[in-house]
């Protein structure tokens, strides 16, 4: 027993790897929130009027609410006058049209996270638009996206480009009022990944946007955007780190999805950002609004996300089954350790007749850390024959973390089918012994063991994320078990 | 209007005073008083509180309701049907002691049975040394409520290994209009010792009133309690009954609640687990029409060892809104906790609507549990069988949805109860031609 013990804590104490800063000359707007500094932005980003009403009516409406306080999570009220809105990594003139007119430091900077951006022109592998604080600072394969049709670029250039497409459905899954968190973002927001792809185009090849937090004292807002026309199919891709700091900082993005007849988008998540240290100082807070609405017949919307990192995740991806046959999925893994806290789940809203939701969601908590899933299954009147099926199991390491569950089911429709199904376990000894016994390493073991536990989830998971997703987790836990 | 009700409870209070039980005890005046401004204050609970998000009880705050002053007249035979054959039996009418109409049982060796009114004359300091013990945060407005204006109740003392052989029903009849019945009830068996309870509660008449019952159970070391609900109340009732209950080392609770009647109901049941305890949580409720039925329940781990298991089953008719939420709450020091929760629920128009939150908060690590939830509809290949075996869809569905709730029904070990609470159901159950003796 203790000899594994202190294997399996000593596991659980690796370091955070992503957590360096990039020295870089960067255009820093000073701390502070009001109505110029987001004329400010919108005047940086050269957008449409009606972009800039659009982001003070937000504004607006965000100094009426007060900040959410139903979460299972604490943390310290969050200051935003102290903190900077708009970040950038100076460049000279008008920005990079290729990944030779990037700054080489910034270059490096990915190639540290493990994304050679000038690589991948010709490992033909995939598209990555790479954010950087507030920017967007290169957008791969645009040439071989576009041959397709398919439109994948920041959503700062999308406003210029495409104003029409982002007037239409910008703020249509997520209204601007819909919580505190997207009418801040919705008021505030920089950049992003913007994704179209046209009628019956499947998209050739897996998009990614790579998400990095560098500046001091700077809050991340991005703001992505995803429209799938009739009958196209696109999978979609988004990691993010940022570096080790005392102080915490807040990462608020907005998320939409909007599939339309026919269409399928599946979104994965491996989210990073530095969690604090051991003893719960620094650290990313991570108040995030991830919607997908099934607007057409027979759409689809997978969310499968591995979050690993933060101080406090709170998000809640969800999907809004309007269409007919519309199928919404929801895969988790949240790993909390040390003083982590998780409030994560998903909501899935039955509209449409024949609709279906699947969730799986994996809680793992150690140390003294919090994780909690919270999920709603709404079934309105009209979704005949909605089916849904829910699962979520917790894994508790040690004896000072927490593991809970919150699911709340509504339901107006008699022909429809719930279940629902929570468990709560620990890696058990034996299970530990039978490893060892065969040779395994106690770490090993419960590395093994950990993703045994998540394998429904992984499973779901592109290729090379998957790989990595494995190893964040044998991370994560170092300095866990007990 | 949110201020008329609270001045009309506070203004019933100053009239009641002298006559509420235990009014010469100044520990409980002072407990009453404390209860009646937290009241005044707070009111009853809004949809807003998280634990209340479900169920909306305006409707409770635009009537007054007043305790019932003089000797409400009951007929016995109307209360025939509510009575459990060879069971000990006190009967509060109208929230008041009735003694005509009991048969309290012929206390022996220190057993205390007996209406709070007795009790605070009595047995003062047994009262004072046990009474607001369990329930030490009153989390609701209906708790402060319940404690600032209980007009009556019982006092259940049982000592040290002893065990009561018949069951001890307590019968709540309302049966004037607008009447508010506020019972107050206390239970403490001492180690080792074993009691039947079941509690039930009767509307009769047509008028609506408010019933607001509390109940402190205290089940120490080594003992047995058996506590069983049977909520009857008539079709305009609002209801709130609380059970709050502490087992000690080595105890058991088995519960089991049936909800048939009521407009606007809430039942609720807490309990707290010591080392090795146990507690067994069984349910049915069934609504129709437009009645809104809210079962809440709490199990609370605190020590390692404990075992709970929970079955609620729910059946919801035409625009009838059912609730339920388990919490299951395991503490940091509780491990070897072992906790099931199961809740089934059938809806069978397409107005009704059931609202489900089961719970699982967890600081412990070695531990089993979990919680399995349904909702669905009768299947229709078990329909087909029974056609295809000569029985109409219609008698089939209802078949079919009796047996769904029979399966708790069943698990009464007592056979009068067994057979009284069939009678209920077969009652409340929407449309059968079911007959007893086809069973």
């Amino acid at each position: 027993m203790s000899t594994s013990t202190q294997e399996i804590e000593k596991l659980i104490g690796q370091d955070y790897k992503q957590g360096f800063v990039t020295d870089l000359d960067a255009d820093t707007f000073p701390p502070g929130l009001n109505e110029d500094v987001i004329a400010a932005i919108s005047a940086k980003k050269k957008e449409p009027e009606f972009l800039l009403e659009w982001r003070l009516k937000a504004y607006r409406h965000w100094l009426t609410l007060k900040s959410p306080e139903w979460a299972f999570v604490k943390f310290p009220p969050i200051d935003y006058q102290a903190m900077s809105y708009y970040s950038a990594p100076k460049d000279k003139g008008d920005g990079p049209k290729s990944i030779e007119e990037v700054d080489p430091k910034l270059l490096e900077t990915y190639k540290k996270l493990g994304i050679p951006l000038a690589e991948q022109e010709r490992l033909a592998g995939v598209a990555v638009d790479a954010i950087f604080d507030s920017v967007s600072v290169a957008t791969t394969f645009k040439e071989k996206l576009a041959e397709a049709g398919v439109i994948f670029c920041p959503i700062s250039e999308a406003v210029q480009t495409h104003p029409e497409l982002v007037q239409q459905y910008l703020g249509s899954v997520v209204p601007v009022s819909d919580n505190y968190f997207a009418a801040l973002n919705s008021a505030v927001f920089t950049d992003g990944s913007f994704v179209f792809i046209p009628k019956g185009v499947r998209c050739p090849m897996e998009l990614s946007t790579y998400f990095r937090i560098n500046a001091a004292n700077t809050g991340q807002f991005e703001r992505t955007l995803i429209i799938a026309e009739e009958s196209s199919h696109v999978s979609y891709l988004e990691g993010c780190t940022a570096p080790m700091r005392d102080e915490n900082q807040l990462h608020a993005a907005v998320v939409e999805l909007v599939a339309l007849d026919n269409a399928e988008i599946k979104y994965s998540t491996v989210q990073n950002w530095y969690p604090g240290d051991e003893n719960g100082v620094g650290g990313i807070y991570n108040f995030v609004t991830k919607r997908g609405d099934c607007r057409g017949q027979n759409s689809k919307i997978s969310w499968t996300q591995v979050e690993t990192g933060s101080a406090i995740t709170w998000k809640y991806p969800s999907c809004v089954l309007t269409g007919d046959n519309s199928v919404g999925e929801f895969y988790s893994v949240a790993l909390t350790n040390n003083h982590q806290q998780a409030d994560t789940g998903t909501k899935m809203i039955h509209i449409g007749k024949n609709t279906r939701s699947t969730i799986i969601s994996k809680g793992i908590s150690a140390g003294k850390a919090q994780n909690i899933y919270r999920g709603l299954v709404k079934v309105l009147k009209g979704a005949e024959n909605a089916r849904n099926y829910t699962q979520c199991d917790s894994l508790l390491i040690g004896d000072k973390c927490g593991a809970h569950t919150f699911p709340y089911m509504e339901i107006r429709q008699p022909t429809a089918q719930v279940e629902h199904e929570a468990s709560t376990s620990k890696i058990s000894e034996d299970q530990l012994f039978y490893c060892m016994q065969r040779g395994i390493s106690a770490e090993d073991a419960v590395c093994m063991i950990v993703n045994g536990f998540c394998k429904e989830v992984f499973k779901e998971l592109p290729m090379e994320f998957a790989v990595e997703a494995q190893a964040l987790l044998g991370i994560s836990l170092e300095g866990s078990v007990g | 209007m949110s201020v008329q009700f609270k001045e009309h409870y506070v203004s019933q209070y100053s009239a009641l005073q002298a006559s509420l039980p235990g009014t010469g005890l100044p520990w409980l005046n002072a407990l009453r008083k404390q209860a009646l401004d937290r009241f005044s204050r707070s009111g009853f609970p809004s949809p807003r509180e998280e634990e209340w998000r479900y169920t909306n009880v305006a409707p409770i705050e635009r009537k007054l309701f007043s305790p019932f002053v003089g000797t409400a007249s009951v007929d016995s035979a109307s209360l025939a049907r509510y009575r459990v054959d060879g069971a000990a039996c006190l009967v509060f009418v109208d929230g008041q002691f009735n003694a005509a109409l009991s048969t309290v049982p012929e206390p022996g060796e220190d057993i205390v049975i007996c209406p709070m009114g007795e009790a605070m004359e009595k047995h003062p300091d047994l009262v004072e040394k046990h009474f607001g013990s369990v329930i030490q945060r009153e989390s609701s407005g209906f708790l402060s409520f319940n404690t600032a204006l209980f007009t009556d109740g019982a006092l259940v003392f049982l000592p040290e290994g002893m065990k009561i052989d018949c069951p001890l029903q307590l019968l709540y009849v309302s049966a004037s209009p607008d009447v508010l019945s506020t019972a107050r009830n206390l239970v403490v068996a001492q180690p080792g010792s074993q009691v039947e309870i079941i509690e039930s509660y009767v509307g009769l008449g047509d008028a609506g009133y408010l019933t607001a019952a509390v109940t402190e159970l205290l089940v120490a070391d080594d003992s047995y309690v058996t506590w069983s609900k049977l909520q009857s109340e008539n079709g305009r009732a609002f209801h709130f009954g609380g059970l709050y209950a502490d087992v000690g080392p080595n105890g058991r609770l088995d519960h089991s609640s049936f909800s048939f009647g009521g407009l606007l109901v809430r039942n609720e049941v807490h309990v707290d687990l010591a080392e090795a305890s146990e507690c067994s949580l069984d349910g049915l409720f069934l609504a129709t029409g437009r009645q809104h039925v809210d079962n809440h329940t709490r199990i609370g781990h605190r020590k390692p060892h404990g075992v709970s298991r929970e079955f609620y089953k729910g059946i919801l008719d035409q625009r009838a809104r059912g609730v339920f939420q388990g919490r299951v709450i395991v503490d940091q020091y509780a491990q070897k906790t072992d906790s099931e929760m199961n809740n089934r629920n059938l809806l069978l128009s397409s107005d009704a609507e059931i609202d489900i939150k089961p719970q699982l908060e967890i600081y412990a690590d070695d531990v089993k549990c979990a919680h399995g939830v349904t909702v669905g509809q009768i299947e229709d290949e078990s329909v087909f069988y029974l056609q295809s075996r000569g029985v109409d869809a219609v008698a089939a569905r209802n078949m079919l949805t009796f047996a769904f709730a029979n399966e708790m029904v069943g698990k009464i070990d007592r056979p009068a109860l067994r057979s009284l609470v069939q009678d209920e159901l077969l009652d409340a159950l929407p449309a059968t031609n079911l007959r007893k003796e086809w069973l």
